[in-house]
């Protein structure tokens, strides 16, 4: 039996990946025997609050990739606006365009065919410099970043310290 | 205006953009586009997707929905296709990242932007932008039609 397309496409971005790494992150299955889960280390970029922090996240692909996007997750904890308390990542080139009456509304923000896991990385990096507070996923993330900024960067700090032991175990 | 979407065989595609579309026999599988799941079986009524992230069987859909997803499939139908003969600059299907071999069958978008016919179809039933630069392909559609 022939592999589907999504498999093919998956693994050759994997193989792409593995040749020429990408600044930022390094990416890798969750289990060698299944191309569409992937773990993926992110380093916190530089002059950010996420510097030096190492946030492991995973990434579940349908089997309709590319026609539709994958979930992430961040598996390390983070305290982030967009990113949900148990890690769900909500950044909006990972949603479908829904049932909006054109189907193109905001067009250039939702997902399309062409992401790959080097375009959907670089997105969630930039968005760990630069938080997106018009839809929070973490409301009181969202909330300090606002109105608390001290607050914001000391939990933010924690993450980046217990990220930091959890590598080094 | 209903005339847009009509299937019909005898329409000269070549009208509507230049010369480079090719319009096939029906022995030819350039056919209509793949807007059933490529696994399905084939006794089993076709899969569509409603609403992007919807996957339905044939028989489970409103009316309304049928007539939806019938209008959009005239729509893709009229965008021209043809075979890739090696000559021309695009290589790459930015899809499945796979290169254009000769033979493959293509569709051309109204923004000029080329794909794999049945990597670009089944995206064109869920969402009708090119994936490239998110040119509303219906519009474009439309405003190619009231220039010529």
């Amino acid at each position: 039996m022939s592999e589907p397309q999504s498999a093919l496409l998956l693994r050759k971005q994997l193989a792409e990946l593995n040749k020429n790494p990408v600044e930022g992150f390094s990416a890798g299955l969750i289990d060698d025997n299944d191309i569409y889960r992937w773990e993926v280390l992110i380093i916190g970029p530089p002059d950010t609050l996420y510097e030096g922090g190492f946030f492991k996240c995973h990434l579940y692909f349908p089997k309709e990739y590319p026609l539709r996007p994958p979930k992430m997750k961040f598996v390390t904890e983070i305290w982030h606006p967009n990113i949900e308390k148990n890690g769900d990542v909500c950044i909006s080139i990972l949603h479908e365009p829904g049932d909006d009456k054109f189907g193109y509304e905001k067009a250039s923000e939702r997902w399309l065919p062409v992401h790959t896991v080097e375009t959907i990385l670089i997105s969630v990096i930039s968005m760990l410099a630069d938080p997106n507070d018009e839809s929070p996923a973490n409301v009181d993330a969202a909330k300090e970043w606002r109105e608390s900024y001290t607050e914001f960067k000391r939990k933010v700090a924690r993450c980046v310290r217990k990220s930091q032991e959890q590598e080094e175990c | 205006m209903g005339n847009c979407f009509k299937r019909s065989t005898t329409d000269d595609i070549s009208l509507l953009r230049g010369s480079d579309s090719v319009r096939e026999p029906s022995s030819d599988p350039v056919g209509p586009p793949s807007y059933q799941e490529a696994l399905s079986v084939q006794s089993s009524p076709p899969i569509y997707h409603p609403s992007p992230s919807l996957t339905q069987s044939a028989t489970q859909l409103s009316e309304e929905e049928q007539i939806r997803i019938a209008k959009r499939i005239g729509l893709i139908q009229h965008l021209p296709t043809g075979k890739y003969d090696g000559s021309k600059k695009i290589r790459e299907c930015v899809i499945c990242m796979g290169d254009f071999m000769v033979g493959d069958a293509l569709r051309y978008l109204p923004c000029m932007h080329t794909y794999h016919m049945t990597c670009i179809d089944g995206w064109l039933m869920r969402r009708l932008t090119c994936p490239s630069c998110i040119e509303p392909v219906d519009a474009a559609l439309l405003t190619s039609y009231e220039t010529n």
